[in-house]
Formats: structure tokens, C-alpha cells, sequence
């Protein structure tokens, strides 16, 4: 051993493959205490894969993983914890409906004392738990119910989690952050970049991310990935984001005009709201999308807009108002008779709403409208895969295999296919988009967004929620800034289009 | 994980990758399990395997294969009908009852009357929401009890008219009876629903995913009445074989126990028990399995007393090889 503190972890030539697919290819990488490295690729690059071996969720097929100088072999996510690796994951995984110190504590029950007989020690863990919390420095109260917490609050909330795990005499815990921006808001994310710091102070981080920028402004080290190997370890000090970009992808992508080509916009709205309220989650809501238009609801998560959407598309009931669809005005909504008026909706939840993981892509893009793959009441195979293989081929999907359940593709390969879904009408009026780039990397993005430009120059109006306010001042028209349930500002993007607004948005959102 | 997206073009999937996907383990299975039974019992004891033998396996199938399909039909949108054994035990009782009086009409308004019965219960789970399984709890009991109360607890015979149920059952192709044939036609049009109706489409997305269908415009509630409908109707029929073999039905007499075959059947016919995975034709052979099982256990010579634990050991060794695990244990 060359240094007298063996590294946090050590992985020599991992590999891990899912039939003829390597998904990861003898990765490398040594990470010490007080590092925070950058983890970044493109979806599919094998980055989820590897988190995963490291979780304890997959074990690798070849290669040797050390934690701490012990060579470890894990068989399951609680060896993983006991070894100090604690992730957090994009998904969160806590018990909403216990409190704070239970959720920190929950893994140490049985281990610590703090339970017996299956009497808990309620003093102890609530001790043990605000312990934590002081150790990272986050201010929560151990009683608080997680259910009630801000999604930043319970990222905090799994970080101690997993420092609660390790003990002090085993070692450096291993902190893994998976993708937790990627849900964020603006705010939100600079009170994390405050907590990974503190975490230097006595752990490893691996940080992943798709921004780039937070990885350059967070990281000392990046490491990229690309089809399951490491393409890059290097210093963030001296590296551009360009140079990172290259180690993603293989060719420069095609940059896609930042101006959308202006429509003129005709006097009937695609779709106009009026008064639109619901108890407790917006209200008095009234705005119009004209056809050909981009208007992007901007806002905090809990300003009411994606209730907004979903009440829209009549996946939720509204108490007052009207809703309009190309001039009639609509009654008894539901989904179905929004689809039929020509509405789409590509939920935040892509996996769990958006999708049938089970089914194929051919059966996807079927299941919303008939097109030609059907015949009265019975469907027409052939034509139903001829569909579908021309949207995978006019989207790029890769794999390209129209047959394959949606479930086993990457997640920004299942959006592509969900925007297909949608697109496969000639009658689409309002396309409604709820984060439709969440967690996918930036050649993916650019095709969807090239996607949304190309719906709306064929007249569809577009409703959309983005991810950023950046993401909203590339596409959009017109935005609209919910906070609190009602519209607390509209910006004509068109006219006045001015960087330095951004913080004037930002201010109207908090 | 996609490391493949570089080596595009690719015209589509190799043909080695679509035999080994036709060929999957849980399609291949249910058969196999049955031609390995076959094999077991032909060995020990050839003389089941006989015009004979045959005659009796497949004619005590056709009503577990017939509970069984609709069932499995339910399975796939993710619910489960606990009823469906009543809806035929109460079917053979009226049809019992109304054949004397009105001939052909007693079949055709029985299989109505089910079918709209299985309706009903659809319609309660899709408008109120309670589970399935507490749902067709109470039907079971409900139907039981109508069952009793409509027979006056005594056996009820087919005095006249019996003849157009009994040629059913009298009637043989290749030593099996019309009843099993019956079924088999059933088992092909419903896998032909599933696969090439937008009504099947509909039902098996549901039982993928409920809610990602809902926001597709998937008519959720239509497709869970369609499906209770056809395990009412499918019930229907069942009773049907079943009075068509006894020429009279009683409410504890042939059919009483058709419940938990019927299931059985389903689930070694590789149907998921959280949805979204039948095949039909897989589920004959699933009957097939579970009614030969109490025959291959005589021909292999266990004791009377042995043949109960011997069933349920065979039932769990053959759901344990043939069920499909891609999702989770959850019944809606």
C-alpha cells in the first residue's frame, strides 16, 4: 500500500454485462475522503449500472471493488450500507408517513440498542438522529414528519440516513448523490452544493449529474462515461464544458437554432382557460395558447402548476372555471374527451403515468390513437409495427427495436417514444408537457425539444412545465409564473426577451 | 443500458434474438410441465393414458379450463375474481331449472343473466374502488347463497330437454367430449381478443399499468366491465359443461369447488396473478395439468390419504416454474 489511508473506494476493472450489452466495461476509479467527483454521461452510458454495483443492487460480473482497503463483495443493498455506501437515490426512498429520526434511524434499530423486545427507545433515537443531523449541518427537527418536508429537506433527510449507518470506527462513509438536481428547483440547489460541502469534511461524494455546470461549479474531479466505460478523469479546475461534452458523446451534435421560426397567431386560441380553480392547489387560473404558440409555466413545485395541467387534460377535477378547446367550450372533461378534442399530455412521471413498461413500443405509440393500425374494434399488426418503426426511425430510438417492452430502454429513449405516443395524430391541438426533458442528457433533450418545435410549426399549441427557466426561455413564447396556486406574472418572450430578467423570474416564483 | 446505440443501423432485432424471445421459459412452460405429467404417468402407468383415461381427464378439465379463462381474462387487468366458481355453480342451477320449461332460451338467457352479472361486478370495482379480491369476495357469498336458495338446497334434475345439454358432453371428437372442445374454442378466440382487439390491448395495458394507461385515454372502467363480463359469461359456460356431465346440478354437487382450480389453473397456465401476463391457450394446458394431477397421483400410487398433500406440494413446485415474475405481487 502506497498511502497510509487507503482510498475510500477502489474499483479495478469492473464490468457488468445484461446479455450481448456491456453496460459497464472495466471501470477504474479510486475516489479518497474529502472528494467530491463528478459522475456525468449520456443515458445509457452505464452510469445508472455502475451506482447500482456500487449500491449492492447488481454484482459485477469481473473486477474487484475495495471500500475503505477491504475487499468487498456485496449481496444486497444492506451490505452495502453496512460497508458506508450510502445513495441517494433519484427516486426517493423514504417512509413519508414516519418521522425524520425513524427514517435515520430505521436501519440502525436492531444494531444499536435503540429498540428491543420491539420497544423503541424513542429518547435514544431522536438523540441519535439530531446527532446526525448536526454532523451534517442540516437544521430539521427529528419529530418532523418527512411527508411534510420539501423534496431538498428529504434529500437532506436520506444523506443522514446513510452517515447514520456508518459507524465512526469503520471507516469513511461513500456518499452517492443520483442525479439530485435533477428535481430541483433554483434555490433548492445552491442548499444542496452547501450540504456536499459540508459532506467533504468527513466522507467521499460521487455526484451525479447531467448539468454540467453543477458538476464544473461542485466537483473537484469529473469522471465522464460513454457506452459503459470511463472516457475521462480529470480535475474540474482548467476543464470546459466543451471538452466534457466531447467525452459524452461521440460527434458534435447539431446545435438547434435557439429562435423559433414566429407564427402568426390567428384569433382563436387552441386552447383558453377562464377562471380555472381547484380547492387548495390554484386558482382563478385564465390565459390562452394560440395555435403554434409555446407558453411554459414556470414556478416553484409547489405553485400548483402541474395540478394546473393535469386539470387541463381532465386528469383532475377542477371546482370552477372554464376550459375551451379551439373556440367550444368543453363540459363533463375527462381524458378521453380531452384526447378526442386533440389534447396530449407527457406526465412528469414518465415511467409510472407516462408509459406501459410492459408493452412494446409498437403498442405504446398504438395505445393513444388509432391512425391507421386499426380496423373497427381489431387492430392491424402490420400496420401498427410500420408506424411504429417510423417514429423510431424519425426519432433516432435506440436500440431500434419497435418489439422490445419500453421498460428495458434507457429513459430518454422511453420519451422519445412517449412524445410519439402523441404525436401520431393528424388532429393534435394542445400538446401539454409536464418536465418533459427530466433527467435526460442533452443530445436526447435537443432531439425532443427539435421534436416540440417541429409540433408546434405545424400549428399545435404547446403548454409546457419546465425543468428550468433557462429550458423555458429557449423554447417558449410567452411565460407564465404560478406561485401559490394563481398567476403571479406573465412575460412576453417575443418582445422583451432579456437575460437579466432571469433573477427578476426567479424573484416572482419565491 | 443501451451500449448498442453505436453499431446502428440496425434493420431490427436478429432472427437468433426473436427465437430466443418466442421461445421464452413462461411461454413453453405450461405445456411442457403437462407432456412432462404425461410422460411420468405413461411410464408408470399406460393404461391412464388410454381412450378411456383420456375421455375422463379432459372431461373433468373442461369446467376448471373454462373458470380458468375467465379468471385469467381478470388476472390480466390486475384484479381478481373470487366469484366466478359461484356465478357457474348458481348458472347450473337455473339452467337446471329453466331447461325443461324453455329449451335453447334457458341456455342463451342463463348465459345473459351471468354475463351480466359479472358486468355488475365490474361496474362496482371501476365506479367504487374496492378491491377486487374484498368485491368478489362478497359476490361469492351472495351468489352462494342464491345458489341454496333458488335450488331449496336439493338437487335439481333436467326432466326434459336434457338431451340438448347432455350431447355436449356425450358427443366426442377423438375421445374427448364437445364440453373440453368448447373450451378450447374459447381459449383461441380469447387469446385472438388479446392480441388482435383493441379491447384486449386495452384490457392487458390496464393490467400493466393502470395508471399510465388512464392517461393514455385507456377507458379503464369499460375494460374492467368487459373483463368481469367475460369471466360471467366464461363462468356461464362452465356451468353449461357442468350440467351437461350431470344432467342436474345441486349447489354442493359437481362445480361447488371450482374456485380454487380454477386459479390454479391460470396461474400453472403462466398467467400473472398482478396482471398484464395470460395467454389462454397456455391456461388449457394449465387445466389440463390441474385436473390430471389427482390421476397422475392415483396412477403413480399414492395412498387416498397422501393425495391432498401431494396436490398441493405439485401445485406449488408447477405455479413456482411457471409463473411469470416481471412484476410485483399486487392484486388490485
Amino acid at each position: 500500500m502506497t498511502h497510509p489511508i487507503p482510498p475510500v473506494l477502489k474499483l479495478t476493472n469492473i464490468s457488468r454485462s445484461f446479455g450481448p450489452i456491456k453496460a459497464v466495461q472495466s471501470v477504474s476509479l479510486e475516489l479518497r475522503r474529502g472528494e467530491v467527483i463528478g459522475l456525468t454521461g449520456e443515458n445509457g452510458a452505464g452510469k445508472s449500472t455502475l451506482l447500482k454495483i456500487l449500491a449492492g443492487i447488481e454484482r459485477p460480473d469481473e473486477g474487484q471493488m475495495e471500500i475503505n482497503g477491504k475487499v468487498v463483495q456485496f449481496r444486497g443493498p444492506n451490505d452495502a450500507l453496512k460497508a458506508g455506501v450510502g445513495v441517494v437515490h433519484q427516486e426517493q426512498s423514504l417512509f413519508t408517513n414516519l418521522t425524520v429520526a425513524e427514517n435515520i434511524e430505521h436501519q440502525n434499530l436492531d444494531r444499536r440498542g435503540l429498540s428491543r423486545f420491539g420497544l423503541q427507545d424513542w429518547g435514544r433515537i431522536n438523540r441519535d438522529a439530531a446527532a446526525v443531523l448536526d454532523k451534517i449541518g442540516v437544521r430539521l427537527s427529528p419529530k418532523a414528519r418527512v411527508g411534510d418536508l420539501s423534496f431538498v429537506d428529504r434529500q437532506m433527510v436520506e444523506i443522514a440516513r446513510a452517515i447514520s449507518v456508518v459507524s465512526t470506527s469503520s471507516g469513511t462513509p461513500l456518499i452517492i448523490l443520483d442525479e439530485p438536481t435533477a428535481v430541483l428547483e433554483r434555490a433548492e440547489v445552491e442548499v444542496l452544493e452547501r450540504e456536499i460541502l459540508k459532506l467533504k469534511k468527513f466522507a467521499a461524494v460521487i455526484f451525479v449529474s447531467h448539468r454540467l455546470d453543477e458538476i464544473l461549479r461542485i466537483c473537484d474531479r469529473v469522471v465522464v462515461m460513454r457506452h459503459g466505460a470511463l472516457t475521462r478523469d480529470t480535475s474540474t479546475t482548467g476543464i470546459t464544458k466543451g471538452e466534457l461534452f466531447n467525452a459524452m458523446v461521440d460527434e458534435t451534435p447539431v446545435q438547434v437554432s435557439r429562435k423559433r421560426a414566429a407564427q402568426a397567431r390567428t384569433n382563436t386560441p387552441a386552447l383558453e382557460v377562464r377562471g380555472l380553480t381547484s380547492a387548495g392547489r390554484f386558482r382563478d387560473i385564465s390565459f390562452a395558447v394560440h395555435p403554434g404558440q409555446i407558453v411554459a409555466l414556470v414556478g416553484t413545485n409547489g405553485s400548483g402548476r402541474g395540478a394546473l395541467a393535469r386539470a387541463i387534460f381532465g386528469a383532475e377535477t377542477c371546482d370552477a372555471g372554464t376550459i375551451e378547446v379551439g373556440g367550444t367550450p368543453v363540459s363533463h372533461w375527462s381524458i378521453g374527451r380531452a384526447v378526442a378534442a386533440g389534447l396530449a399530455y407527457v406526465p412528469a412521471e414518465r415511467k409510472v403515468e407516462g408509459m406501459i413498461g410492459g408493452y412494446s413500443g409498437t403498442r405504446n405509440i398504438a395505445l393513444v390513437h388509432p391512425g391507421q393500425g386499426r380496423a373497427g374494434p381489431f387492430l392491424r399488426p402490420r400496420r401498427m409495427a410500420k408506424v411504429a418503426q417510423d417514429w423510431f426511425d424519425r426519432l433516432d430510438v435506440s436500440p431500434n427495436d419497435i418489439s422490445k417492452p419500453l421498460g428495458q430502454f434507457s429513459g430518454g429513449n422511453q420519451q422519445k417514444v412517449v412524445l410519439a405516443k402523441w404525436l401520431n395524430s393528424s388532429n393534435l391541438k394542445v400538446l401539454i408537457l409536464d418536465h418533459p426533458l427530466r433527467g435526460l442528457d442533452v443530445g436526447v433533450s435537443q432531439a425532443v425539444n427539435a421534436q416540440i418545435r417541429a409540433a408546434c410549426a405545424n400549428g399545435t399549441a404547446v403548454l409546457m412545465i419546465p425543468d428550468t427557466i433557462e429550458e423555458a426561455l429557449d423554447l417558449a413564447d410567452d411565460m407564465l409564473v404560478m406561485r401559490d396556486g394563481v398567476i403571479s406574472a406573465t412575460h412576453d418572450l417575443n418582445n422583451t426577451h432579456d437575460q437579466h430578467a432571469l433573477k427578476d423570474i426567479v424573484a416572482e416564483m419565491v | 443500458m443501451n451500449i448498442a446505440s453505436s453499431s446502428r443501423p440496425q434493420p431490427g432485432p436478429s432472427l437468433v434474438h426473436r427465437l430466443s424471445r418466442a421461445v421464452a421459459w413462461n411461454a413453453v412452460a405450461p405445456p411442457l410441465v403437462f407432456a412432462g405429467m404425461l410422460l411420468v404417468v405413461g411410464v408408470l402407468n399406460a393404461n391412464y393414458l388410454g381412450p378411456i383415461g383420456i375421455s375422463i381427464a379432459t372431461a373433468s378439465a373442461a369446467p376448471i379450463m373454462l373458470v380458468a379463462l375467465g379468471q385469467a381474462m381478470v388476472l390480466n387487468i390486475g384484479s381478481i375474481d373470487l366469484s366466478n366458481a359461484a356465478i357457474s355453480l348458481f348458472g347450473t342451477i337455473l339452467l337446471a331449472m329453466a331447461l325443461p320449461s324453455m329449451g335453447l332460451g334457458a341456455i342463451v338467457g342463463v348465459l345473459l343473466l351471468l354475463t351480466l352479472i359479472g358486468a355488475v361486478n365490474g361496474a362496482i370495482l371501476a365506479y367504487t374502488q374496492v378491491p377486487s379480491f374484498a368485491l368478489t369476495l362478497g359476490t361469492l357469498g351472495i351468489l352462494q347463497t342464491a345458489a341454496l336458495v333458488t335450488s331449496g338446497s336439493e338437487t335439481i334434475y333436467v326432466s326434459e330437454n336434457r338431451e340438448l345439454v347432455t350431447v355436449l358432453y356425450n358427443t366426442r371428437l377423438a375421445s374427448i367430449p364437445l364440453t373440453f372442445w368448447i373450451g378450447v374454442l374459447v381459449a383461441i378466440a380469447y387469446w385472438a381478443v388479446l392480441r388482435f382487439t383493441v379491447a384486449g390491448q386495452n384490457m392487458t395495458a390496464v393490467g400493466k399499468n393502470e395508471r399510465g394507461a388512464l392517461l393514455s385515454a385507456v377507458p379503464v372502467r369499460r375494460v374492467k366491465i368487459l373483463a368481469f363480463a367475460i369471466s360471467g359469461f366464461t363462468g356461464g359456460l362452465a356451468g353449461l359443461a357442468i350440467v351437461a356431465q350431470a344432467g342436474s346440478a345441486s349447489a354442493s354437487g359437481l362445480g361447488s369447488a371450482l374456485l380454487l382450480p380454477g386459479i390454479a389453473a391460470a396461474l400453472v397456465g403462466g398467467t400473472s396473478i398482478s396482471g398484464g401476463v395470460t395467454n389462454p391457450i397456455n391456461v388449457i394446458f394449465g387445466a389440463l395439468t390441474v385436473a390430471f394431477v389427482p390421476i397422475a397421483i392415483q396412477a403413480i400410487g399414492f395412498g387416498a390419504q397422501a393425495q391432498s398433500l401431494v396436490y398441493g406440494v405439485f401445485i406449488i413446485v408447477v405455479v413456482a416454474l411457471t409463473t411469470t415474475r416481471a412484476r410485483g405481487l399486487v392484486i388490485k
